[in-house]
């Protein structure tokens, strides 16, 4: 093979991968306007929200430590050097449980039967609530995650690759992050087990007939509020998820946050209600945008991954605004 | 008004119900019995107030006035779901099944009440979780059976037609093995065929599985054969209760809803 077929194929397998992370950050989105008819603009911040907390457990921070401390003149910050991992992160979803009760306890439950639009606008207001108890509770500095994944480049897949390419041929294989290779495998797993829980067990049937039909789902005897409960829930475990992929790869700073619009472009292309549609619809706009960086990129001045997908985005919407599986919404006249 | 010796207890007992939506009254002090194991139907012209009296007896609305006993209990305020679990399933007038779900899929979470495996162990999918789910499973085969509905048993329900739609919400309600069973219009929009298939479900129903039932239902042939008793609705009151035949004959009723065509 050529060196410039092996490199697009080095492209499309990197972009494969970061859209894995596109799809898992969407399918926190799709979990709860599923079940209930909002678009959780705080899907994004829970993410931030559940890396710090997971990394104030693994260095054993002591949390609000400044607010403490300048309240009653102390001066502690941390209360332990720390703790394991997976100690950590049994912790940050106990957190996040705890995040999806008092989320149904304080929010939802006063705004049943309000337009969208309300509940729209209280998710984000719930963002900034939640942006802020994190910087307040875990500080706003830059975070370093850990979790004991490997990283960095595979030399393995390097020499592998090298072989592959004509003999003489200039090339030295490509780079893969071992990093981005857990990332996928995990969040494929997450996706998986999911899709089962969902399909065969009674909660997953109850999630989804409140997912089709609300009052219908009251008459069978399923409580509304406790579904909603487990969905935030789950939608807390998928940030977590998330927040410990791109917290690993990037740091655990607020940009975190932000990862949450690239969903945006996701969903539209997928569809709002759709689980497959979340999936391929992030591999597609993260192979999409690495794939234009690296073809069209170098004409235009480069820079093209801030906007390929929301442009890609808004020619779904002309075309088919319900996204790739979503539901047409057909009104009767 | 009522004729009948009171051979059964009353499962149910709805008294003196008055609902209202703001200024327009839905029910006024109507009072309504279903005993254990009987066909109760209530019929009356559009817009009497018989889904409404369905609804307070499910729970979908609370009445301004007026209390309501289950089993022999005053019952509290409770919601709908508090309700179902209570042992009262129901059926709707305009279909609410879980359309993206299978037949099979729609009747197992018509079990729902019944099942108690924690999260836990169904995340896990074993232990009792699992021994759960094959339990019910065959609970739902026999639903299936019953209805005649295995060639659907995978089909999404919102791909079948109106009639076979109709047959697995009685399904999903039957699955549940409640104490009292609602079916509101269950003949609706049926044809005839479609209709005596339903009237034979709707009888068996009562005997295979013990329920009791109470229907609303327009068609007046239907609900002479099948109702043990027929209570009146009009303009939210009570007009009449009793019998098919001292229905049939009630001055009353034919002026407010049958016409002249049932005197013949």
């Amino acid at each position: 093979m050529s060196p410039g077929v092996l490199n697009t194929i080095e492209v499309v397998l990197n972009g494969l991968m970061s859209g894995v992370l596109y799809s898992l950050v969407a399918l926190g989105f799709v979990l709860i306007f599923k079940a209930s008819g909002i678009f959780n603009y705080a899907q994004g911040v829970m993410a931030l929200f559940a890396a710090l907390t997971l990394v104030g457990f693994q260095t054993g921070q002591v949390p609000f430590a400044h607010l403490l401390n300048a309240v009653f003149g102390t001066d502690y910050h941390h209360w332990s050097s720390g703790m394991h991992h997976a100690a950590a992160i049994a912790l940050t979803l106990l957190v996040m449980v705890g995040f999806a009760f008092l989320v149904e306890k304080l929010v939802l439950r006063h705004l049943v039967n309000q337009a969208p639009i309300i509940l729209f606008m209280a998710t984000i207001g719930l963002a900034f609530f939640m942006e802020g108890v994190g910087d307040l509770m875990w500080g706003p500095d830059l975070k370093a995650l850990d979790i004991g994944l490997p990283s960095g480049g595979s030399l393995w897949w390097e020499e592998v690759t090298r072989a592959w390419a004509a003999p003489g041929a200039e090339y030295y294989g490509m780079y893969i992050d071992v990093l981005d290779v857990w990332a996928t495998v995990i969040a494929l797993a997450l996706v998986a087990a999911l899709t089962v829980f969902s399909q065969y067990t009674r909660t997953g049937r109850a999630l989804r007939a409140v997912a089709d039909d609300h009052q219908a789902a009251l008459s069978v005897g399923i409580s509304l509020r406790a579904i909603w409960v487990i969905v935030w829930s789950i939608a807390g475990m998928v940030a977590l998820v998330a927040g410990i992929m791109w917290g690993a790869k990037s740091g655990v700073q607020f940009s975190l946050s932000l990862i949450a619009l690239k969903a945006l472009p996701v969903l539209i292309l997928g569809g709002f209600t759709s689980i497959p549609g979340a999936i391929i619809g992030g591999l597609i706009i993260g192979v999409g945008e690495k794939l234009f960086e690296y073809t069209v990129g170098p004409m235009i001045g480069g820079a093209t991954e801030n906007w390929f997908a929301y442009v890609l985005a808004l020619f779904f919407l002309m075309f088919r605004p319900q996204g790739l599986f979503g539901d047409k919404i057909i009104e009767r006249v | 008004m009522n004729a009948l010796p009171d051979s059964a207890a009353p499962l149910l007992e709805a008294k003196d119900i008055s609902l209202s939506f703001g200024g327009v009254s839905a029910l006024t002090g109507v009072d309504c019995d279903i005993r254990e194991g009987e066909i109760r139907a209530i019929i009356g012209p559009n817009g009497a107030g018989k889904s409404s009296m369905l609804n307070v007896i499910n729970g979908f609305y609370h009445p301004q006035k007026g209390e309501v006993w289950f089993r022999g209990e005053k019952r509290g305020k409770l919601k709908p779901f508090q309700i179902a679990r209570q042992g009262i399933a129901r059926t709707f007038q305009n279909i609410a099944l879980f359309k993206g779900m299978s037949t099979l899929d729609n009747i197992m979470t018509g079990r729902i009440t019944r099942m108690r495996a924690g999260l836990l162990w169904q995340a896990l999918w074993h232990g009792p979780a699992l021994r759960e789910e094959l339990e019910h499973r065959e609970a739902a085969e026999r639903i299936i059976d019953f209805l005649e509905i295995q060639s659907i048993r995978k089909t999404p329900v919102g791909r079948l037609p109106y009639g076979l739609q109709k047959r697995v919400e009685l399904g999903r309600a039957l699955a549940a093995e409640s104490k009292l069973l609602l079916l509101d219009e269950p003949m609706a929009g049926m044809n005839l065929e479609e209709k005596e298939d339903m009237c034979r479900f709707i009888l068996d129903a009562g005997a295979q599985f013990g329920a009791t039932i109470a229907l609303i239902e327009h068609d007046m042939g239907v609900v002479m054969d099948l109702a043990d008793r027929v209570m009146v609705l009009d303009y939210g009151r009570k007009i009449a209760d009793g019998a098919p035949d001292e229905i049939r004959n009630d001055q009353l009723v034919i002026d407010a809803y049958l016409g002249a065509a049932v005197q013949e």
